[in-house]
């Protein structure tokens, strides 16, 4: 298994972006329709990161200066997190970096690949179907029967919602997946689309080079 | 009840779930899924599934919503704008013209650097990729072992999981709700002696051959001093960090968040584009992602472990044993090394802690102490076969260094791993003093 | 067996380690055991294992397990009525007094109806005690003292020591200790005594107030509505008896606290305690006004003006 680590690529080199023999083919067009919204969802939550360094920094300046902490910081922070635990999460899966154990799968070729694929997502797509339809009823609750934080009682409920909204678009990307795995494992053949393929553990390690390190140093490694 | 056994043996019905568990996660299902998906089927065994799928519906949401948690977005994008203000060749040049005159200065140097690294970023196999492209072509031109370079990269690169900030100690400060802030300072000893270790092995080994690894001399005072002004923002998020936790002034999350902000103006100063800045943005929201997934999708199939009964029974049985609780601890470390071999650090703490830390702590165990030994053992886990990621990642920047070679180097580290860790085992005061400073 | 009744196994969602708030239900739980033969069991789950705290009430409301605690001010929105419990300066610093009036709460229908949203109803208090304020520094001995304080504490206290100029600080528990050793905090509210035991706090503390008795929550123990609807008459008769054992317990377990940590309390800090004339001013400043606020917050959600005097009434009874 490959370590959920600090450095992972931006652009992994396995994932197919585009289909050039087939570029109107429905799928490609359903991969590049998801991937606009993926990108805006991550970059949401790479703004929440940074607004937390900004609203960390001023708590901290507020209280140790003025004695004047922001009101309900902590409740903020806690209400703000849903959208960095979960608004990036079709992303991720576009790219590949939802740590896998990667010892068997990485050796497959051809239909069993494929067909190993396409379990791995059924089983993702069962699961993030089940919650996306409960962890609705999560906001749901807290939406109709009210619920608050702690400290300065904000309402939850639009943190809450951001679970099933980020879940049905790394459902969307899931199926998008699917079909691109059943599709080469009917001919093993075609050019892949929207599919992550598997690596080997020294490909993933290749990956990480790539991320610290930007494209010139794998260029220059190939060399 | 899929089963029928229900709450009747939580041993038959946990090992049921840990085999499917095992079984999908080495078919390849991606370990947020084939968690998520067993911690499911478990509680449908035990509640139906109208309780069980909406209990698993509130543990995203639930468990992600923590404010302790919310220090790991800092420290990861920390780690990101680290590299990207240039500041791992600035440590290793400053550490080259401090150390390069002991026996085996380079290497020495290495070792030192990465830990200082370490200080900024809680990236192993990142520190290490890093390190191998900046000290490896150094060490190699000045005559150095090939196979002791690859591995002096490798090895230090684990230092980055000690030495705060680390997403692993943080995460097992949350499994088991001690505090965050002693939890990191309890790493810093640890990581510092881990580094002392290295150093050491290296010195002795350069002294039996000195051919292999020289050192380097002709630096004056002044190149020294001169030196230091470069890595200061590495020392100013160590003080921030450390003092924040120790003095209390700040939160690990707001430490966090100033330490970032350090990082990000020195980023800009030294003139990192707005693109390099937004790429380290979107790629700590991609990691923190990954992590937050691992972290929900483990916690589905532990709150089945809770509704099974599992921990309490496991823990009975490890107390009824009546065997020397050191004796224990050597088992449950020897077990972890097995473990460590085929699975990610994080994914292996989530899913035994839960299991086995009831159980430690009934023996008599220091939380603290069992923390730091635990991501110990998963960091030495990153450098041995089969699967030690650190070394295949310097291999694959350095290609002519072949992953056989780069195993063979590690073996010195090994060694010194196995010396760190048997001191840990002795002297558990390395691991508490400093924490214990703050009650 | 002296109740007859056929096997039932019941999960109660606890947070945290056993305390003396969950004394009570274990000796409960060991009645319903010895009581029936071993056919009804109960088991308390400690360290969150079935839920997390501020999600029990989605627990219960989904069936998951058949009891749980709560504490009101961790979800405020999800039982508005019940934050009754957190106004400051109610009349419950008598033990016995507090025991009447929760007990009568506990059956008052605003709070039933509460829970009822979540299929929950209410079983028993955990009569938290009342809070007091250990702090450093300067003791506070005056009512302007407080001015320009940073204190740690939650819902209606943490208002009504903002009205006397005190800047509210919001921490995690589990960090007050901390920042509270190295300065960054003046003081801090937690129930008296065994919190500030809990939480470290008395080490570092200079002083603490004796006879503020500024106020308290509830952290109470709920049953799940259809699994209690679900039982055997006899099963049911059984609980609703034990009630007052499981209070007498608890309050047992708190005073066995108190009895430990007081003489050090004496011993290692000021005692702060204020004249009858400072406590009314301090009631007069602090306390109608955040009464008052509520009142007026809560009363298109229910009666909030009759739950409140509800509260005063139940206390006049018990004296
Ligand atoms: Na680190
Ligand atoms: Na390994």
């Amino acid at each position: 298994m490959t370590g959920p680590d600090w450095g992972r690529s931006l652009q992994t080199t396995e994932y197919v972006v585009q289909d050039t023999s087939h570029p109107k083919s429905l799928l490609s067009r359903f991969d590049r329709m998801l991937m606009p919204f993926e990108d805006v969802a991550n970059f949401l939550a790479a703004t929440a990161i940074f607004m937390l360094m900004v609203l960390g920094v001023l708590q901290i300046g507020l209280r140790s200066i003025f004695n004047a902490p922001i009101t309900g910081y902590i409740d903020l922070v806690e209400l703000s997190m849903a959208s960095m635990a979960f608004l990036g999460a079709a992303y991720c899966q576009r790219l590949g970096a939802h740590i896998r154990m990667e010892l068997l799968v990485g050796r497959l070729h051809g239909r069993t690949l494929w067909a190993a694929e396409i379990f791995g997502t059924l089983v993702a797509l069962f699961i993030i179907g089940v919650l996306i339809w409960y962890s609705s009823g999560h906001f749901y609750r807290s939406f109709t029967l009210g619920d608050t934080t702690i400290d300065a009682e904000f309402p939850v409920w639009p943190s809450k919602l951001l679970v099933p909204i980020a879940f049905s678009l790394w459902f969307l990307r899931l199926l998008a997946q699917l079909w691109g795995a059943i599709r080469l494992f009917l001919d093993p053949s075609l050019a892949p689309v929207a599919v992550v393929t598997a690596k080997a553990v020294a490909e993933q390690a290749q990956d990480e080079i790539h991320e610290v390190m930007g494209d010139d140093a794998a260029s220059e490694n190939k060399q | 009840m899929i089963f029928g056994i229900g709450f009747s043996d939580p041993f038959l019905v946990g090992i049921i779930a840990l085999v499917l568990l095992l079984a999908l996660t080495f078919a390849g299902v991606r370990v947020v899924f084939s968690a998520s998906v067993v911690g499911l089927i478990g509680l449908v065994e035990l509640l139906g599934w109208g309780p069980a799928a909406g209990i698993v519906g509130t543990i995203p949401h639930a468990k992600s919503s923590t404010y302790a948690l919310s220090v790991l977005p800092m420290f990861i994008f920390i780690g990101f704008l680290a590299f990207h203000a240039g500041m791992t060749q600035q440590l290793f040049d400053a550490a080259r013209k401090w150390f390069g005159w002991v026996p085996g200065g380079l290497a020495v140097a290495t070792v030192f650097a990465t830990a200082g690294f370490a200080a900024v970023s809680g990236a192993s196999t990142a520190t290490s990729a890093v390190f191998s492209r900046v000290a490896i072509p150094e060490m190699l031109k000045y005559g150095y072992d090939k196979k002791l370079a690859a591995g002096v990269v490798a090895a230090g690169g684990t230092l980055a999981t000690l030495i705060p900030p680390s997403a692993i100690i943080v995460i097992y400060a949350i499994i088991v709700e001690e505090s965050v802030g002693k939890l990191l300072l309890a790493g810093f000893l640890p990581g510092a002696v881990s580094a002392l270790i290295y150093a050491g092995i290296i010195i002795v080994w350069a002294m039996i051959r000195p051919h292999e690894a020289p050192s380097v001399s002709g630096y004056t005072w002044k190149d020294r001093i001169q030196s230091l002004p470069g890595v200061s923002p590495i020392f100013i998020v160590i003080v921030i960090i450390i003092s924040a936790i120790y003095g209390g002034w700040a939160t690990p999350t707001e430490a966090g968040a100033l330490g970032a902000a350090v990082v990000f103006v020195v980023a800009l100063l030294r003139g990192a584009s707005f693109k390099a800045i937004s790429g380290s943005l979107m790629e700590s929201a991609k990691l923190t992602v990954m992590i937050f997934s691992l972290i929900w999708g483990v916690l589905i199939f532990v709150r089945f472990l809770g509704f099974s009964g599992l921990p309490e029974a496991f823990t009975a049985w490890i107390l009824e044993l009546d065997m020397p609780p050191m004796v224990i601890m050597i088992c449950i470390l020897l077990a972890y090394a097995v473990l460590g071999m085929f699975m990610d650090a994080i994914g292996m703490l989530l899913l035994t802690l839960p299991v086995v830390y009831p159980a430690v702590i009934a023996l008599g165990f220091d939380s603290i102490w069992f923390g730091i030994i635990v991501v110990k053992m998963a960091e030495v886990c990153l450098i041995t076969p089969p699967i030690g990621l650190n070394c295949f990642v310097v291999n694959g920047v350095r290609p002519d260094i072949s992953l056989g070679q780069v195993f063979r180097g590690i073996a010195l580290f090994f060694i010194a791993d196995v010396i760190t860790i048997a001191v840990l085992l002795a002297f558990p005061e390395i691991v508490t003093w400093l924490p214990n400073l703050l009650s | 067996a002296e109740i007859e009744g056929p096997k039932v196994f019941w999960k109660i969602s606890m947070w945290g380690n056993p305390r003396a708030l969950s004394a009570g239900m274990e000796e409960m739980a060991k009645n319903a055991a010895e009581a029936t033969g071993g056919n009804f069991q109960i088991k308390i789950f400690y360290g969150g294992q079935l839920s997390g705290a501020r999600e029990n009430l989605d627990g219960l409301k989904l069936n998951a397990f058949e009891g749980a605690a709560i504490c009101n001010f961790y979800h405020p929105g999800k039982n508005p009525a019940w934050m009754v419990f957190s106004l400051p300066f109610l009349p419950l610093g008598d033990p016995a007094v507090d025991r009447h009036v929760r007990s009568k709460l506990f059956e008052h229908p605003a709070l039933i109806a509460d829970m009822e949203r979540w299929n929950a109803i209410p079983y028993v208090s955990g009569l938290l005690p009342q809070y007091e304020i250990l702090g450093k520094g300067k003791a506070p001995n005056d009512l302007s003292d407080w001015a320009g304080m940073r204190v740690r504490a939650g819902g209606g206290l943490g208002s009504a020591l903002e009205k006397l100029g005190a800047v509210k600080q919001t921490l995690p528990a589990g960090e007050t200790s901390t920042a509270f050793q190295r300065g960054a905090l003046d003081a801090a509210a937690f129930p008296f005594t065994y919190a500030h035991v809990s939480f470290k706090i008395s080490d570092e503390a200079d002083w603490y107030t004796t006879n503020l008795t500024p106020g308290t929550s509830e952290c109470g123990w709920l049953f799940n509505k259809t699994a209690y609807e679900a039982l055997p008459p006899q099963y049911q008769e059984f609980l609703m008896s034990q009630r007052e054992t499981i209070m007498e317990t608890t309050q047992a377990a708190y005073a066995e606290q108190d009895k430990k940590n007081l003489p050090v309390f004496q011993e290692t800090m000021a005692q702060v305690t204020y004249s009858d004339e400072q406590l009314a001013e301090f009631r007069e400043v602090a306390g109608k006004p955040v009464w008052d606020e509520w009142i007026a917050a809560n009363s298109d959600k229910f009666d909030a003006q009759g739950l409140f005097d509800a509260v005063w009434s139940y206390a006049e009874e018990a004296k």
